[in-house]
């Protein structure tokens, strides 16, 4: 064990909530402890070090209060579910209709019902850090759709840290279970409030019955000096659909982990995700998509941006086990270099057991294309806006086929503003969307 | 040279695909030098008709009788009933990358040619025929060096066809819909091959749905194929009364 | 005897060791007196046996490698025999009609004419046949070029300072378990110096086929392209070989120097085990070229022997506009497993390197394309393409793609494509429509699978490797 899952385990001691959970916490520290530490030769930690994370003494901080919701939040008619600081903030939370429950304030029914599903999904023996989730978990959302029903308004989870504590440690679960034909939007967003550095641990788990249908947005934009280590858990029962997007700016450390395995025939997969990091940041997608039974389908688009001294990783698995004819599975990602010590290390991997299916990948790293360039230059822009808007174009082409409009025209300005530093050389980005 | 008096004789065929029942005890017979036009519509069975005549996997005769030059034909293997001279232009040619259409034009007519005991071709021989082929067709000489349909517009895969049965030289020739999205020119292109085909002991049978190929295409006979039989047979002016009514008052003599 | 053979016999007595000098096969085992005494087999200067000495000491200290896509029981390095002299004319089949008719009619298949079928099959001919004379007339032909090719066992001798400069200078002793290994005992292999601006008058290859049997288990090549020179240079041949010895650890290393080019072909075919997956050659190869300043070095392999193969050849383009190409075609059937690929370093600036990839898998078998491609921070408007196809013939195969894409370079430039697919029935029957049988049609798709690679071999190789697929594919289509 090293130095840092021993100091670890003092934030399961600290989490005291949830004790019907007991057990699976107690399993999970258990093996966090037994693990064997990552290195550069651990495969799923090649290129992405532990080290920021390493060196600090992670602690569980206090609620906070807060006068008002940040800005920042997305202007949606939604069931909003606020944590500030990884506690429950019914001040700024809607009113929680009857399939969406916190995990302390479960039921005998719903404990239940949560416990019969926790950790279900998620292999956490192959997912370091969802075991000191689990082992340090204080609280949680469950959302349990029953067969046919469909949520009016998409679910809003809010994950904010405010503070300026060094060493603040924010574990967040979601465990949504969406039964037969049941139908459901979920959005989680991360936002820090300063240039604190905390960490973010977050576990969400998707359990998809036969033919739902859940759109599932995952957006990570907290401050530079943020780490973050995240994981998405799904299993996809019978021509059931998951549609995913991803979007992680850098951080200090942001790894993000999605795990998909199709389990009933007919699931499809729809997973889209971009990756901006800046200056000295750092951020690792690995996504690891099962096909366990026939006729499945994934289509998989990564893109990022990667600027100044920043690295990124792209780890995307497709495996095809022997059973799993006819799948049709597709994963493309691209890669632009805007700087000179800019640094991206891409690994799209197929492991294929079945004949009859068709599977392609591809992968490119670039910069932008001159010839772009020099047109848009011709026209009168500047180089430097011209840059941002072909940067941004590269990406945009994902955001466009987010069906939910308030989210994608939240989206744009941000996205935007990652890389133009003036508003001047962004001003036409964020216009031209009024426009069309 | 085969000495029958019958090119085909279909006797009371039923075919399934798949569990399920397509043709019906359907007969038919063609003689040498005849060209028979098959009509009808969609999913009546026409392309289960030539895939079953050829032998393709999953189409399946659960009863009757084919003959074909006086020999068993539902008893041979696919690529002897091609080697017997059986040819069918397919309605969807399937692209095969890599492998050039040369290189399976000379492995089928050395097949075809050393199941007959003739000799092989010499390459350069066979190169020559090959262009000429194209030419007739007016595909571009580059066509053969591509792969076997491979990224070939429609009315290329088409062309691509009818030249592959001109060097085969095959003694029944089955047209599935080969006139379907072609434009006059090229239509023109595959009837004037057809016809600088016919001869005494080659058969054809042409599916179609527009009268205007027969046009170009004269058939001996027509029928018209429906619910997995021959409802009707005439001749070229069967062609001409479907065109004007449609296939709806044929339905009744379906069933 | 040399004096370090003497010196040798009276360490071995110190130390207990009793192998007799005279004797030509060591027992199982290794340890540094194994070394030393294949050293003074081959009368090594002490540089050499120091150098291997080191190799082993390295080799000491390293564990095998797991990481590759392939199963095999563990190894025990201690149960092999690193030294064997050829067999003796008088235990080797006596002509054809003794030799196991199976691999006959694979010759025949081939096309291998009969004098070559002999020499293959180990058969003990008087060594008059024709290409003895073949052999001398492009010994005279290369001499003239001032080209050396000779066993690298000679070359230590003869070039020392050559050797000295260039072994291990592309593969370290300790860059892998199996090349620690090869360099602590390697037998022998060849040695090829193409000195400035020479290109070299022939391909080397119908001279290598004839001389490479019996280079042993722990083959070792070094191929030097001088300034400005050019050489292309082919190894292995289509018919299936057998060898006793089930592990094959070889290295290779290729130095291209300044506006140099150097292709290197591979044809595999070691015994690939039988239907049940017993038996088999397990092959675990090093090969590395360097490149300098607009040097070329160009792979080619078609790889479809051994019941295991584990095997990355790979460019470093050092130099400025050097240009690195890997084209391969892996099949694997029955039980056969393989994890191949390649590494394309790229270093200088505008450097580019091409992968092209087509595995092949049938019956109950395992393919991996493992490649890295790595775009240092100097690698300055370098590029790469990659196309790595795999087609499956059966459901019980596998067929899998573990590419690494590294770029630290904006101005670099990177694409791969990967795809994957099975011999469709469709196409199958078209062909069978036209009159092919179904084997004939599978080698046929098969062989355009692989055209874009095939076309990069020396032409009767090309065909032969064509004839190869079709045979090696025997049995998978049904
Ligand atoms: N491979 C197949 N699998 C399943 N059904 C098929 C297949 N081929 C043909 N059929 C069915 O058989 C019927 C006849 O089809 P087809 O012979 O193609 O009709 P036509 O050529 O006359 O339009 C249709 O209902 C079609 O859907
Ligand atoms: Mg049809």
């Amino acid at each position: 064990m090293s130095e840092f899952q021993s100091h670890a385990l003092v934030l399961a001691q600290q989490s005291t909530g949830l004790p019907w959970l007991n057990e699976a916490k107690q399993a999970c520290a258990d093996q966090w402890q037994t693990e064997k530490w990552p290195t550069r030769k651990t495969e799923a930690w090649r290129y992405t070090s532990l080290q920021s994370l390493e060196s600090t003494l992670w602690t569980l901080p206090s609620d906070a209060a807060l006068d008002a919701l940040p800005d920042e939040l997305m202007a949606l008619d939604a069931i909003r579910v606020v944590f500030v600081n990884g506690h429950f903030s019914s001040q700024f939370s809607s009113e929680l209709p009857a399939s969406l429950t916190l995990f302390s304030q479960a039921s005998d029914a719903e404990q239940q019902a949560i416990l019969a599903k926790f950790n279900q999904v998620a292999k956490v023996e192959k997912h370091l850090f969802s075991q000191l989730n689990t082992a340090a978990l204080g609280e949680g959302v469950f959302l349990n759709l029953r067969a046919n029903q469909r949520l009016e308004k998409p679910v809003y989870v809010v994950h904010i840290h405010t503070g300026s504590g060094a060493s603040d440690y924010v574990g967040s679960r979601l465990l949504l279970s969406l039964e037969t034909s049941a139908e459901a939007v979920v959005i989680e967003h991360f936002v820090t409030l300063s240039d604190a550095s905390p960490m973010f641990n977050a576990v969400t788990e998707v359990d998809l019955g036969e033919n739902a249908k859940l759109k599932h947005y995952r957006i990570s934009m907290e401050s530079e000096q943020a780490l973050h280590l995240g994981s998405v858990h799904a299993a996809l029962h019978a021509n059931s659909q998951l549609t995913g997007f991803t979007l992680a700016t850098g951080s200090r450390l942001k790894r993000i982990d999605y795990h998909v395995r199709h389990l009933g025939s007919g699931a499809d997969l729809d997973l889209q995700g971009i990756y901006l990091p800046k200056y000295n940041q750092r951020v690792d997608y690995h996504t690891n998509v099962e096909h366990c039974v026939p006729h499945c389908t994934t289509n998989e688009v990564f893109r990022g941006v990667i600027s100044d001294t920043a690295k990124a990783v792209f780890n995307g698995r497709i495996h095809i086990h022997q059973d799993a004819q006819k799948t049709l599975a597709e994963m493309s990602n691209r890669n632009l270099l805007t700087s000179n010590r800019a640094e991206i290390n891409t690994k799209p991997e197929l492991e294929i057991y079945a004949d009859d299916v068709k599977c392609a990948h591809g992968a490119t790293i670039s910069q932008l294309n001159d010839e772009s360039l020099f047109y848009l230059v011709s026209r009168g822009i500047s180089e430097a806006e011209a840059r941002v808007m072909l940067s941004f174009g590269f990406v945009n082409e994902l955001v466009e086929n987010i069906a939910i409009d308030e989210i994608k025209e939240w989206l744009r300005p941000r996205m935007a503003k990652a890389f133009g530093q003036s508003d001047d050389v962004v001003r036409h980005l964020i216009h031209d969307e009024s426009i069309d | 040279m085969f000495v029958s008096d019958t090119m085909l004789k279909i006797n009371d065929l039923c075919a399934k695909v798949e569990d399920k029942e397509i043709l019906r005890q359907l007969n038919l017979e063609v003689k040498p030098g005849e060209i028979h036009a098959i009509m009808g519509p969609n999913g009546a069975g026409k392309s289960t008709l030539g895939n079953v005549l050829s032998g393709r996997p999953g189409y399946e005769a659960t009863a009757g009788h084919v003959e074909f030059k006086g020999q068993d034909l539902l008893d041979m293997d696919p690529e002897i009933r091609a080697r017997e001279g059986l040819f069918l232009a397919f309605q969807y040619p399937v692209e095969i990358p890599g492998v050039s259409n040369m290189e399976l034009l000379k492995a089928s007519v050395d097949a075809r040619r050393a199941h007959a005991g003739l000799e092989e071709y010499s390459a350069i021989e066979f190169m020559k025929m090959a262009r000429e082929a194209c030419k007739t067709v007016n595909l571009d000489q580059s066509f053969l060096k591509r792969g076997v349909n491979e990224g070939f517009s429609g009315g290329e895969k088409k062309r691509n066809e009818i030249m592959q049965m001109m060097l085969l030289e095959p003694s029944l020739c089955i047209l599935d819909e080969t006139d379907s999205g072609l434009d006059i020119d090229a239509l023109q292109v595959v009837a004037s091959g057809v016809n600088a085909m016919r001869s005494a002991d080659r058969s054809f049978i042409v599916v179609t749905h527009y009268q205007r190929l027969l046009d170009y295409i004269v058939p001996d006979y027509v029928h018209v194929l429906a619910n997995g039989r021959i409802v009707k047979s005439g001749d070229k002016s069967l062609a001409l009364e479907l065109e004007a009514k449609g296939y709806s008052w044929l339905e009744n003599e379906a069933v | 005897m040399s004096e370090q053979v003497e010196s040798l016999i009276r360490k071995e007595y110190s130390a207990g060791f009793h192998t007799n000098i005279e004797s030509e096969t060591l027992p199982p085992g290794l340890n540094e007196d194994v070394i030393r005494f294949i050293s003074a087999k081959k009368n090594e200067p002490q540089w050499m046996l120091d150098w291997r000495l080191k190799a082993f000491k390295i080799w000491q200290g390293m564990e095998e490698p797991e990481w590759a896509h392939v199963k095999y029981p563990k190894i025990d390095f201690q149960s092999i025999s690193y030294f064997s002299a050829p067999k003796s004319l008088a235990d080797r089949p006596k002509s054809l009609d003794e030799v196991d008719p199976d691999l006959i009619e694979t010759y025949n298949k081939l096309g291998i004419p009969l004098h070559e079928q002999e020499m293959l099959a180990g058969v003990a001919v008087d060594a008059v046949f024709d290409s003895v004379s073949v052999v001398t007339t492009f010994r005279g032909k290369l001499e003239e070029a001032g080209v050396i090719f000779c066993p690298i066992s000679e070359a230590v001798h003869k070039y020392p300072e050559l050797i000295k400069k260039y072994i291990g200078s592309v593969v370290p002793q300790r860059d892998n378990y199996y090349s620690a290994l090869n360099s602590a005992v390697f037998s022998d292999g060849s040695f090829v110096y193409i000195p400035k601006g020479v290109r070299c008058p022939m391909e080397l290859s119908t001279y290598f086929r004839i001389n490479e049997m019996n280079t042993g288990q722990f083959e070792r090549t070094l191929i030097i392209a001088d300034e400005g020179s050019h050489v292309s240079y082919l190894e292995g041949c289509t018919a299936p070989q057998r060898d006793e010895n089930q592990l094959h650890a070889a290295v290779v290393e290729l130095v291209a120097l300044d506006n140099a080019e150097i292709k290197y072909s591979t044809v595999q075919n070691w015994y690939p085990g039988d239907e049940q997956g017993k038996g088999g050659i397990y092959n675990f190869v090093t090969k590395r070229g360097i490149c300098h300043t607009r040097a070329k070095i160009s792979w080619t392999q078609v790889e479809t022997g051994s019941a295991v193969t584990w095997k990355y050849p790979s460019c470093i383009l050092k130099g400025d506009h050097s240009i690195g190409e890997f084209y391969s075609v892996a099949l694997t059937n029955n039980y056969q497993q393989a994890d191949t690929g390649t590494k394309m370093i790229h270093l200088g600036k505008h450097t580019k390197s091409t992968i092209i990839s087509k595995g092949i898998s049938a019956g109950k078998s395992q393919n991996a394309y493992r490649g890295l491609v790595r775009m240092g921070p100097t690698a300055e408007g370098a590029r790469n393409y990659t196309q790595c196809d795999s087609l499956l013939i059966g459901d019980r195969c596998g067929a899998h793609t573990f590419p690494y894409i590294e770029s630290a370079h904006p101005s670099a430039v990177v694409e791969h494509e990967a795809t994957t697919s099975k011999v469709s029935d469709d196409q199958l029957f078209l062909c069978q429509q036209r009159g092919l049988d179904a084997e004939k049609a599978v080698s046929m798709i098969v062989n355009g699978f692989c055209r874009e690679v095939f076309k990069q071999l020396p032409m009767e190789f090309a065909v032969e490797a064509g004839k190869l697929l079709e045979v090696s594919l025997e049995g998978s289509v049904g």
